[in-house]
């Protein structure tokens, strides 16, 4: 972000929930680069901007497609030739889309193959779509379509249940198994696979070709839309939009930065996908100082996607096993998940090492590598879900670590889950409201819930900090960074990497002689991360907690090595193979520790200052120690870089390779040159000209046929709850976003006057989510030491509220107090020609700690976006009134 | 002797995390306000509310916006001891608790003062207070022990976008007097130094990149040395004292002449 | 606006206003009984020794409460020795390191004096050559009337050198405090000499005395608000009002009328006024100090 010329923050308040990476816009700032800050309230990120613009919390798609329309309609962005090569060339503009296909446009506001959801799945009735579409309309014009019966295989699989689909899972669906020779080798499976590429019209003027159809889709998204919908006042629109477009271009790049003010919508993916296509549109990706960045929250939550702690995925983002989708036996699974060109034609190598590491010995070809051993899930098993069903007692059991949901998310909802389990375990570094919501929540203390009625047995667990024990983060921007162990935790707190490894041993110890086949998996399942006693410590090193895995071993699992050599590992994931040769838990990690004593997570090499560069000696980024993913884009059809000051990785024609300032994101010997073979699979069926190598047809996707269970192109749609009809379509919010029917979950129909303002929460830098982490500190809560609601003073007079005094907010699932903090950084909208108010709460507080405060997450509703299940916290409403 | 270190303080880069505010009390191992469990100040972000005793750092918050939110202004600034080259806080201490060190910064010496509180009065910035845990007068250090160890500032070292900048006072100036250079040159026409003439004060030792007046930040247009007062006032007391004298004279003595 | 309006106040409270009422009477107590034994009437000397046998004590109690009011009471001591090396420890421009050496300085003689005045009145004892008419004595005295008057005066230029509003916008509180302690001591004196008749030309001599210091501790008030100029304002508040009807009115207006109408320094009206003027000097310290510290 420090090479960008602009930097826009939307969806995110980035000074304030990430101070430390907010440094690298500020750098920018300093070299000139202008930062905009779009979000309803004026905060301390606003302030560092030069332009803020103030939006309507859930308005963000409308703001962004007035972006698209913009930009589509200025005669630079349709006259210069940076824009128009990059566009056609990288980016899928050319492509024909199936005539199936009818768009928002047509339907006013849903795309075609919408179909009321039918609960077909019994056994877990969870998964709360109000509807789902088939996205067999949405796919690309094959050239199979013309010339019919070529011998390309059909695409003939339907989607099922797509928990949170990716290309490769909804949008590849693979050819019936039987069809391919069971592997290894999986070539001809994968080979098996291929069909005809898409159709293209160069001249982007076939009505039915991507860049037509976005340019038709976003038409309606004109400025004056923008302000109906969004309440941003029209100049100040256009003035992001001309900072934009005036930033982007062959010699200079804007980046975006969001973090979970676009995530927690409804359609919250839907958002991010736009800001990728306009990004697409100004060539602002793969480029250095370009791109969007995702700014992560909780200290390595990009490391839990990786390694995942996500239920529908499993390591390296590969599909979870699903018994809801032809994943029955390994071979259908490669079928199904695996894309015949592009990267992910090496799916077999990568999900067979993962077997490997799974089962170890007990995976053997003959076997199918154990993958019938292996889980399958049987829905939606996300947070939301999993606490309907502790709710209707379909749970029995809660292991809780570092996590505190009796605040966080749908709070009251979910202490009535906590109430209905048998045991819950708590392992945390403080006493949680979490771990006492038996005793001290509100509706125990009120006689609401009785004590005697939970019966819950709950158990607390004393956690290490960070500090206390070696291991990785994995950060922001992908990178490893190795931490060692600094002091010996207090008392009987112990790492959850003990905790884990101990539970583990013990459960297999307990299914040693069990004979039930269910139980052959664990049974089969390799642990063997106890510490090498005769491994000596360096000098100065803290010694490991007694009963602590050894985190070098886990991290070695995660590399990989080689199944008949262990001591050798693996060094990069090209060398991973599919047929058992290679372990390797997850293949995108493959590289950090390339050999014994070789552990790059800890490398901190940084370049001198001044020099250009990705900083490739500092820790380890994944995938490949690749800082910019996708980076063959920084240079033209010809490999140059598009300009001097923007160059990243370029061809040398005479060493005949890539090369650069980072570590190019290509075949390194493939010219630029190079032509697709259409028979081949893998990259040999991409160009030297596609530089999106994890994409099927190697091009960056402005319309989105597959991966998306809510549609091909981001259409705005206003959230679950809101004051105002939406003004852009008939459709008033997603089609399929997620509902669970409950009693507790009453939502408010648009315009009901009884809940007329807009209320949005988020974070403060004082504080830290659910607050455990920082209420308990006093240096912190003195500095935030109490609730409060900030609003404006236009609606404080209204409401006859005056600064500090206590007023009472309501939503129909609940009300709570807080503290009126009144301020001009707040400002009524006028959305659709009416005023609308807006209020902001922080939601850091609750029932223990130093200070406690009411639960905000008691007022939000449970509500959901379909692709990934996450609440929409963002934008809600409610009503205030002084107490 | 080491060259004169110090503070520049570029507010127009400060954030307002409150990093430093939260590390200066780490490192100096500062009590919080009433154990933590303070009140909402109602005041912006603002809870802490000034420098004292127990805050040695304090971020400020002034939140400029018009009726209709077209001009709007959140400024932020750290605001810390200045560590003035003529510090009236020093002259003033009637035990030389306060002393001048070898980096030419003021520095209490927290074993030798007896919370007289001269000093509190004396600062013209209302820096320091009494520390009710040692129940002395106390105030930045500009991390004295650390600086002997080579060490920057704990503050400083956690401001995240350097607005706080620690350095030799020579090598700041410049960079602030190119800072003030580049704003003036993106029209930011009201950014200007505070402090870092000598004409206050001789030169404040942590001195500020500001963009409105110093009122604004609470900080004051003009300070002075409190011993400014010392001549004359002395003299009008001295001048009282013979006015009283010859008063007294005239009473006791035309007494005895009425009477004789 | 005053650059003073950015600064903390130093919370001196009631010890300090209570130290400033004391001193100021000990002071004036002493500059008061040595002009008595120095220019008087030999008939005087009773109120000459009133006089010191007040300072001496009242002094004591001024360290009792200057000593309570620090954050550290157990190092008083530092302001006269260097912690570290046992140096003396004297800054000549810092009115509070001059005012702690004052304020030794002062004890020391109020103390000779004291024990020079202990004796009953004109008959030899063993420390009478501590007080004038003796050499040793007169010296004594005279250098203690001066001390006497730096204890009066020199808080007030101590709040001077300070940067806090009011204190610190005027030259003026030394002078004002000095006059106030005279007219408080003069009052002090005239109370408890008021039951002995034969001390009445003293008395008389006394009130004319107070007379006069009343009208310049008027005229001394009245310059100070000029002095402060448009800081002024800041008394148009609770404070200015105490300021004007506790400190000029009942302080001065009223026992300058008492004192004019009084027939005889022994009339009951003689003693009010003297009881208001003590009560006027508390309120001008009560003022002064607090109004500062309020803002
Ligand atoms: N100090 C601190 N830092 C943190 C955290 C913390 O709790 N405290 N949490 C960490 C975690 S887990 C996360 S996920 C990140 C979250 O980081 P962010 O997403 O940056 O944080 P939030 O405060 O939740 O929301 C950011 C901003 O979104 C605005 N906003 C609300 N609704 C909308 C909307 O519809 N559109 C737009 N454009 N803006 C909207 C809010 O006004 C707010 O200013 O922060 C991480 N960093
Ligand atoms: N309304 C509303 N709700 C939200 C959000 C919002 O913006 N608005 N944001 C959402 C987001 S993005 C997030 S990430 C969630 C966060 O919600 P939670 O994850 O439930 O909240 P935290 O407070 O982060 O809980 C983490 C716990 O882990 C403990 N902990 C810290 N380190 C360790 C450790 O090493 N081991 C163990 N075992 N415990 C540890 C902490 O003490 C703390 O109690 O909240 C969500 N909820
Ligand atoms: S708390 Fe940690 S992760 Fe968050 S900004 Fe500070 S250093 Fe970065
Ligand atoms: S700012 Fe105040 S406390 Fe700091 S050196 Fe100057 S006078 Fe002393
Ligand atoms: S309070 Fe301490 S530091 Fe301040 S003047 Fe008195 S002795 Fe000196
Ligand atoms: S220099 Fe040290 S003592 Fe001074 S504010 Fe910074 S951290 Fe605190
Ligand atoms: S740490 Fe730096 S950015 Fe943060 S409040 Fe302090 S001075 Fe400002
Ligand atoms: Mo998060």
């Amino acid at each position: 972000m420090a090479d960008s010329d602009c930097v826009i923050v939307m969806g995110s308040n980035m000074a304030e929930c990430h101070p430390v990476a907010f440094r690298w816009p500020m750098l920018a700032k300093a070299r000139g680069a202008k930062i905009i800050h779009v979000d309803p309230r004026f905060t301390r990120t606003s302030a560092m901007a030069d332009i803020h613009a103030p939006i309507r919390a859930g308005s963000d798609l409308a703001f962004l497609g007035g972006l698209v329309n913009y930009v589509m309609n200025s005669p630079r962005w349709s006259s210069e030739p940076f824009f128009k090569t990059f566009v056609l060339n990288y980016t899928n503009a050319a492509t024909i889309v199936s005539d199936e296909f009818k768009d928002a446009e047509d339907l006013d506001g849903v795309f075609s193959g919408l179909k009321e959801y039918t609960e077909k799945i019994k056994e877990w009735p969870l998964n709360a779509f109000l509807g789902q579409y088939d996205s067999k309309s949405w796919q690309y014009a094959t050239a199979q379509d013309a010339q019919a019966g070529s011998g390309w295989k059909a695409n003939t699989q339907q989607s099922g249940e797509q928990p949170a689909g990716d290309e490769r899972s909804s949008g590849q669906r693979g050819a019936p198994a039987q069809a391919a020779p069971p592997g290894p080798p999986f070539e001809p499976l994968v080979k098996g696979l291929l069909k005809p590429p898409a159709r293209r019209d160069p001249t982007l003027a076939d009505p039915r070709c991507v860049f037509q159809i976005v340019k038709r889709h976003f038409a309606r998204y004109t400025p004056e839309m923008v302000e109906r919908v969004t309440g941003c006042p029209r100049d100040t629109f256009l003035k992001v939009a001309e900072t934009l477009l005036a930033s982007s271009g062959a010699d200079r790049t804007t980046s975006f930065a969001y973090a979970v003010a676009w995530t927690q919508h409804t359609n919250g993916p839907q958002i991010i996908g736009c800001a990728a296509l306009l990004q697409l549109l100004l060539g602002n990706v793969g480029r250095p100082g370009a791109g969007i960045m995702a700014l992560r929250g909780h200290a390595s939550i990009q490391g839990s996607t990786d390694i995942p702690t996500l239920y529908h995925s499993i390591h390296g983002y590969m599909s979870h096993p699903s018994a809801l989708k032809k994943h029955d036996t390994l071979a259908n699974w490669l079928a199904a998940e695996t894309s015949a060109r592009g990267y992910w034609a090496n799916t077999p190598k990568f999900m067979i090492s993962y077997m490997k590491s799974m089962y170890g010995e007990a995976a053997t070809r003959d076997n199918d590598f154990g993958y019938e051993w292996h889980p399958k899930i049987i829905g939606d098993h996300s947070h939301l879900p999993m606490f309907v069903a502790m709710n209707e007692g379909r749970v029995k059991g809660m292991l809780c670590i570092g996590q505190n949901p009796a605040t966080s998310i749908n709070a009251l909802v979910e202490r009535r889950g906590l109430g209905k389990l048998e045991w819950l375990v708590v392992k945390d570094n403080w006493v949680t409201e979490t771990a006492t919501f038996w005793k001290t929540a509100p509706e125990v203390k009120s006689g609401t819930v009785k004590l005697g009625d939970i019966k819950t047995e709950v158990f607390f667990f004393p956690s290490a900090q960070v500090a206390e024990y070696d291991g990785s983060f994995t950060n922001t921007q992908r990178m490893l960074q190795w931490h060692y162990k600094a002091a010996e935790p207090p008392g009987d707190c112990r790492s959850d990497l003990w905790f884990t490894h101990q539970l583990a041993k013990r459960l297999k110890q307990m299914y040693a002689n069990s004979t039930a086949p269910r139980d052959a998996g664990f049974k089969a399942l390799t642990w063997d991360f106890d510490p090498d006693p005769s491994l000596p410590h360096e000098p100065g090193e803290v010694p490991p907690t007694a009963g602590d895995p050894d985190g070098l071993k886990i991290l070695k699992e995660i590399n990989g090595y080689y199944s008949d050599e262990p001591t050798k590992h693996v060094a990069s994931f090209g060398d991973l193979k599919d047929d058992g040769s290679t372990t390797c838990a997850s293949w995108i990690y493959c590289g950090v520790f390339p050999a014994p004593g070789q552990n790059r997570s800890a490398s901190r090499k940084a370049d001198p200052p001044g020099t250009p560069g990705a900083q490739l000696g500092w820790g380890y980024a994944w995938p490949a120690n690749r800082r910019i993913m996708y980076n063959r884009a920084s240079a033209d059809l010809n490999g140059r870089p598009w300009s001097e000051r923007k160059k990243w990785v370029w061809w040398d024609g005479e060493q005949k390779k890539w090369v650069g300032l980072d570590v190019p994101d290509f075949a390194a010997t493939k010219p630029p040159t190079a032509k697709a073979n259409p028979d081949a699979i893998g990259l040999d069926g991409l160009s030297g000209t596609d530089p999106f190598i994890m994409k099927t047809d190697g091009k960056g996707w402005l319309y989105v046929p597959s991966g998306l269970v809510d549609g091909p192109l981001p259409t705005h749609y206003e959230p679950a709850e809101s004051p105002v009809r939406n003004p852009l379509y008939k459709q008033q919010a997603s089609p399929v976003y997620k509902y669970w029917k409950r009693e507790d979950n009453a939502l408010v129909q648009p315009g009901d006057s009884r809940f007329p303002i807009v209320i949005t929460t988020y974070r403060l830098t004082e504080h830290y989510l659910a607050g455990a982490m920082s209420r308990f500190n006093p240096w912190l809560t003195e500095l935030q030491p109490e609730l409060f609601i900030e609003m404006s003073p236009e609606l404080a007079a209204e409401k006859s509220i005056a600064n500090l005094d206590w007023v009472r907010v309501s939503t129909p699932r609940s009300s709570i107090r807080a503290k009126a903090l009144v301020t001009r950084r707040l400002r009524p909208f006028t959305i659709d020609g009416r005023v609308v108010h807006h209020v902001g709460m922080p939601w850091h507080w609750g029932y223990e700690g130093l200070v406690t405060g009411d639960v905000v997450n008691e007022l939000t509703s449970l509500v959901a976006d379909p692709n990934v299940s996450i609440h929409e916290g963002k934008a809600f409403v409610c009503n205030v009134e002084k107490v | 002797m080491p060259e004169p270190m110090g503070f520049y303080t570029d507010t127009t880069v400060c954030i307002g995390c409150k990093a430093c505010e939260v590390a200066c009390k780490e490192w100096n191992q500062l009590p919080a306000t009433n154990g933590g469990r303070s009140k909402l100040s109602g005041d912006s972000y603002d809870n802490t509310r000034r420098l004292d005793g127990i805050h040695w750092r304090h971020v400020k918050f002034i939140e400029q916006f018009d009726a209709e939110r077209r001009q709007g202004r959140w400024l932020m600034m750290s605001d810390v001891c200045k560590h003035c080259v003529r510090a009236g806080c020093l002259e003033v201490c009637p035990t030389g608790a306060i002393i001048r060190t070898e980096f030419d910064t003021v520095v209490i010496q927290s074993d030798v003062c007896n919370g007289c509180r001269d000093c509190i009065g004396a600062c013209p910035f209302g820096v320091i207070d009494i520390n009710p845990v040692s129940g002395t007068a106390q105030k930045c250090t500009l991390c004295y022990d650390r600086m002997r160890a080579g060490m920057t500032p704990a503050c400083a070292q956690a401001c995240p976008t350097a607005s706080i900048n620690f350095g030799p006072i020579r090598e700041l100036k410049q960079k602030a007097q190119a800072r003030v250079e580049q704003l003036h040159g993106r029209g930011e026409r009201g950014a200007y130094l505070y402090g870092a003439d000598e004409k206050m004060l001789g030169g404040l030792n942590s001195f500020y990149l500001l963009v409105d007046k110093p009122e604004v930040y609470g900080l004051p247009p003009d300070p002075k040395m409190p011993t400014r007062n010392l001549k004359r006032g002395s003299l009008w007391s001295a001048l009282g004292a013979v006015v009283v004298g010859v008063v007294g004279l005239i009473s006791l003595r035309s007494r005895r002449d009425v009477n004789v | 606006m005053s650059s003073t309006f950015f600064t903390e106040p130093p919370h001196w409270r009631w010890l300090i206003i209570l130290y400033f009422f004391i001193g100021g009477l000990a002071g004036g107590c002493y500059f008061l009984a040595s002009m008595i034994d120095l220019v008087g009437r030999p008939t005087d000397r009773p109120l000459a020794r009133l006089g010191y046998l007040i300072a001496f004590p009242a002094v004591v109690v001024c360290g009792i409460l200057l000593i309570a009011d620090l954050g550290r009471p157990e190092r008083f001591w530092h302001m006269l020795l260097q912690s570290a090396t046992w140096r003396p420890m004297l800054k000549t421009y810092s009115p509070m390191s001059f005012g702690a050496w004052g304020l030794l300085v002062f004890s020391a003689f109020a103390f000779l004096s004291f024990l020079g005045a202990l004796g009953e009145d004109e008959r030899r004892h063993r420390f009478s050559f501590l007080r004038p008419p003796s050499v040793i004595g007169t010296i004594v005295s005279a250098l203690g009337g001066l001390a006497g008057f730096f204890l009066a005066s020199y808080t007030g230029v101590l709040l001077a050198v300070t940067n806090r509003p009011i204190w610190s916008d005027t030259t003026l509180l030394g002078a004002v405090f000095l006059v106030s302690s005279a007219s408080t001591s003069i009052a002090l004196l005239m109370l408890l000499g008021s039951r002995r008749v034969f001390l009445v030309g003293g008395l008389r001599a006394l009130a004319r005395f107070d007379t006069f210091v009343l009208v310049l501790e008027l005229i001394t008030l009245v310059a100070l608000v000029v002095s402060l100029g448009s800081l002024a304002r800041v008394w148009l508040s609770a404070w200015g009002a105490l300021l004007l009807l506790g400190v000029v009115g009942i302080g001065i207006i009223v026992p300058l009328i008492l004192e004019v109408r009084a027939h005889s320094p022994l009339s009951a009206s003689a003693r009010a006024a003297a009881v208001l003027v003590l009560v006027g000097g508390f309120l001008l310290r009560v003022v002064i100090v607090l109004s500062s510290e309020a803002i």
